[in-house]
């Protein structure tokens, strides 16, 4: 991979590219699927190829490509080179923030290693799951396994080489009752070897999960609407920071090139220390931590990840940003430019956005409610492009009544505008939990893992539907 | 493919199937009005799906050589030993088949400057709007394949495809897409002129109430519920819980939904499927009435049906969806939202098909036919067999839509659908 990205890079060059970055990659991935308690397809695949960036007269060009044959790599580049040039007339010319060469090399270290583990303990994992809640009508469980090799260098000098191990599980069930069902759909994690699926304990956890979702199901009442207070769960707070301070504070939809796909944003670059939010909320995004999901320590522009806050006290602290829009914004880049493959350009992403821990226990946000309801997770949700309306409707929840949880409620509904869910807290837990997801953005659409989560939060004074 | 479908079938793989793409594509993104990224791409690569004792394995080469092959194949036998057998799994189409002439097949796009098209284009979404962004993307694609029963097939395709979101002043904006595997029947600058024409339209949008109401869906609004829909026809999702169409024979409305890989004018469109079988047109839902579910061989066998020539190895699925039900006039309603794009779709339960989606960019109040005011902020909130059950009629103009959430091609016309919940935040 080495070769071929220095050779490329040399070649971009003396094409004429002032600017040139290649990723050469390797994945090695394999994954299973169970479907109600059936093997259903297992497979194994190597992804390699590389994607050359280049600024030719300051217009962006990208090219990708898995053969790896020099002459053909040759050719779709002066063919890609050639339509930039063509499209030179209606181009906006493109700067990218003057940033540090840098150079590194890293690994997320495994204790079970993915390539020990042999295709039948693989699916064995499955099995046992599957074995817990097997009296389920509907199971539909996969695994995936991959090791992201990746080779990146650009013409400033930097040099970057990562691998990257993940594990993902996912599991979506149908719970009937009654003639009445519910479902849960909850993907788990990971940059690591196969010691996670320890901590996951997922044997243990979804049975238990199971039997509160079908008490739900069973004795949830549904005649909850109105205003009170709304307890939400570590994972609705995940949610709600994904989707409505994370998107909105990437940059680059913040500056319309999203416009067409994922849309645009309700920030604006003038709100940088606008309160948003109740002055308790602090919200992070932080590649670095270790194995999470949404793990890395330079991304694919080559500049070193780092801790921010995008909401500090309440306040719009710090966008999302790559080298593009660094420099109309006059600043640096804070590293969150990710590709999820070769062939595609890298795009301003989330890794790991959560919120801060606050300084109340789970047992006092609950004793300290009087009317109420604890949602404590939800499977439907959506937002607007603008990521300005929202909805999230509860899966696993309860009527809070003088401080207890009383019985479990159906299905309810929060339908609120950013703003409101971010000024409205009044408590924040201290026990900050993540999940896992796939965030998508542009086109092609790219799924990215991240992780998103915080702790449980109390929202005063909410509309439930 | 062939030396690899041998060296399998030696070492003692059931059914072998191999295929080969060749891709080649270029995109142009464009953002306030100016192009900002060229894209361009060259894959190739050999898929193999094989089968012993019922056990099914999937892989793929990309690094074409003997040698690599060799070593490939080495690792599939391994494979093969240590995974479970898939008790469902039937078999593979026993070939050979013959195959109908291609789709539109345009070799010239490749080679297209495609920058001047979109200048147009640009060009005329600007007379009426401010600032327009989007993509413009051509690609060719060579497929063929192989299996072990006797079926040898080869097709060529070609496409374009454009995507142009129109704004002007904030929440003022209007979104149309095109597509088509021949330059001919690229319709790139009246497309652009619609998406300008909705963002005009869109003007000085207020708040909508609360209620149900008959709405009226354009053709970007209803192709990604109509990508929903077929999606539930495939038997794979609904024994996987992912469909809320779960009895055949059952009456859903009045529509007809039918899959057909053999338009000649799709994107989509493909000789055969991915087991080889010549691909057909096929009526899921006849008159409102589930007729079948999509099958490949295999399922098929389960079920004891034929297959719908619709494999997807692992899952059934549809090529390009098509819409029909009564003719009428779709903005004759007293009062009622016409909403021309949505997106983010989710199921609270998809078995149940408990919903919601957000319309996007223009969406308007209509009184008497005539729209009376432009609308934001809203959301549908309702089942999916209460939306099927309340088809009233659709105009006659059909077009074929792909956008980021209907990524099946669907051919559709706009569509009036009565007593849909609309909820927006109270807060």
């Amino acid at each position: 991979m080495k070769e071929v990205a220095e050779f490329y890079l040399k070649k971009a060059q003396e094409l004429g590219c002032k600017y040139v970055e290649v990723r050469a990659e390797r994945r090695s991935l394999s994954g299973f699927i169970l479907k109600n308690g059936n093997p259903d397809i297992s497979g194994f695949d190597i992804i390699s190829g590389i994607g050359i960036r280049y600024l030719i007269n300051n217009n962006l060009g990208f090219v990708s490509t898995n053969n790896f044959d020099r002459e053909k790599i040759l050719h779709v580049l002066k063919k890609s080179i050639n339509t930039t040039r063509n499209s030179s007339k209606i181009s906006k010319d493109i700067y990218f923030s003057d940033e540090k060469k840098e150079t590194a090399n890293y690994k997320v270290s495994q204790k079970e290693k993915i390539r020990d583990f042999t295709e039948d303990r693989k699916l064995n994992i499955l099995k046992e799951i599957d074995k817990e809640i097997n009296k389920l009508p509907q199971r539909y469980l996969t695994l995936h396994d991959e090791i992201a090799e990746k080779y990146y260098i650009n013409s400033e000098g930097s040099v970057i080489s990562s691998v990257i191990p993940r594990i993902s599980l996912m599991y979506f069930l149908t719970i009937t009752e009654n003639n009445k069902s519910i479902q849960r759909y909850m993907p788990n994690g990971a940059s690591s070897g196969y010691e996670i699926l320890k901590k996951w304990n997922l044997a243990k956890r979804i049975p238990e999960e199971v039997e509160l979702l079908r008490n739900n199901l069973k004795d949830g009442i549904s005649q909850t609407k109105g205003k009170m207070d709304l307890v939400i769960g570590s994972e609705v707070t995940g949610i709600a920071v994904h989707e409505s301070v994370g998107h909105p504070y990437e940059a680059d939809r913040i500056l319309g090139r999203e416009a067409a796909q994922a849309g645009e944003s309700f920030v604006n670059l003038n709100m940088i220390n606008t309160q948003i939010g109740a002055k308790i909320v602090n919200v992070v995004e932080d590649p670095t931590l270790e194995n999470s999901y949404g793990f890395y320590l330079y991304d694919d522009e080559g500049i070193k990840a780092r801790k921010k806050y995008l909401i500090k006290n309440g306040m719009i602290n710090e966008f999302l940003q790559n080298r593009e829009t660094a420099f109309e914004l006059k600043n640096k880049s804070n590293g969150c430019s990710r590709a999820n493959n070769y062939d595609v350009e890298p795009l301003i992403r989330m890794s790991n956005t959560y919120v801060g821990a606050g300084d109340s226990s789970e047992d006092e946000i609950i004793k300290e409610t009087k009317k109420g309801i604890y949602m404590k997770s939800y499977m439907q949700w959506n937002i607007d492009d603008k990521r300005f309306h929202q909805r999230y409707t509860g899966s696993e929840a309860y009527l809070i009544e003088n401080g207890k949880l009383t019985k479990p409620v159906f299905a309810p509904v929060m339908e609120v505008t950013t703003p409101t869910l971010w000024s409205s807290i009044d408590m924040i837990g201290k026990k900050v939990e993540m999940y896992a997801g796939n965030c998508g953005k542009g086109q092609p659409m790219q799924g990215i893992p991240v992780y998103f989560g915080g702790p449980m939060m109390r929202l005063k004074n909410i509309t439930i539907q | 493919m062939h030396y690899i479908k041998s060296e399998l079938l030696k070492k003692g793989m059931d059914d072998v199937i191999i295929s080969f793409d060749e891709a080649e594509g270029r995109q142009l993104k464009f953002v306030n009005n100016k192009v900002v990224k060229t894209g361009s791409e060259l894959t190739s690569s050999i898929n193999i799906f094989c089968t012993k004792d019922k056990k099914i394995i999937s892989t793929s080469l990309k690094d074409i050589s003997k040698s690599k092959a060799d070593e490939l194949i080495k690792k599939v036998i391994n494979f093969s030993k240590n995974v479970s057998p898939n008790e469902d799994y039937n078999g593979i189409a026993k070939g050979p088949f013959k195959y109908k002439t291609n789709s539109d097949y345009d070799k010239k796009i490749i080679d297209m400057n495609e920058s001047d098209i979109l200048e147009k284009a640009i060009n005329k979404a600007l007379e009426s709007s401010k600032r327009v962004a989007g993509n413009l993307e051509i690609w060719d694609l060579k497929h063929c394949l192989v299996t072990s029963n006797n079926v040898e097939a080869e097709d060529n395709s070609s496409g374009l495809y454009f995507s142009i979101r129109a704004f002007n002043e904030n929440d003022e904006s209007g979104h149309m897409n095109c597509c088509s595997n021949t330059l001919r029947d690229f319709e790139i600058e009246k497309t652009a002129e619609r998406a300008a024409e909705i963002a005009t339209l869109a003007k000085d949008p207020k708040e909508a109430k609360l209620g149900r109401y008959p709405v009226i869906f354009s053709h970007m609004a209803f192709a990604p519920l109509l990508n929903n829909i077929a999606e539930a026809t495939s038997i794979y999702n609904v024994e996987a819980g992912f469909s809320f169409l779960q009895k055949l024979n059952q009456k859903y409305g009045d529509f007809t939904l039918m899959d057909d890989a053999t338009l000649q004018d799709s994107i989509n469109s493909c000789r055969f499927d991915e087991e080889g079988v010549p691909t057909r047109r096929t009526v899921m839902i006849d008159n409102g009435i589930l007729k079948t579910y999509l099958h490949n061989t295999s399922t098929a066998k389960k079920y004891n049906v034929e297959t719908t020539a619709n494999a997807g190895l692992v899952s059934p699925k549809p090529f390009n969806i098509v819409f029909d039900c009564k003719k009428g006039d779709v903005f004759d309603v007293k009062e009622g939202i016409y909403i021309t794009n949505i997106w983010y779709t989710r199921y609270q339960n998809y078995s149940a098909g408990d919903f919601s989606t957000i319309p996007r960019d223009g969406a308007f109040l209509i009184k008497n036919g005539k729209i009376v005011q432009s609308l934001k902020g809203l959301r549908i909130s309702d089942n999916m067999l209460n939306l099927l059950k309340n088809i009233q009629c659709c105009n006659k103009k059909v077009l074929q839509i792909k956008s980021w959430e209907a990524e099946i091609p669907t051919f559709t016309p706009e569509v009036l659908i009565n007593n849909i919940n609309i909820t927006k935040p109270t807060q």
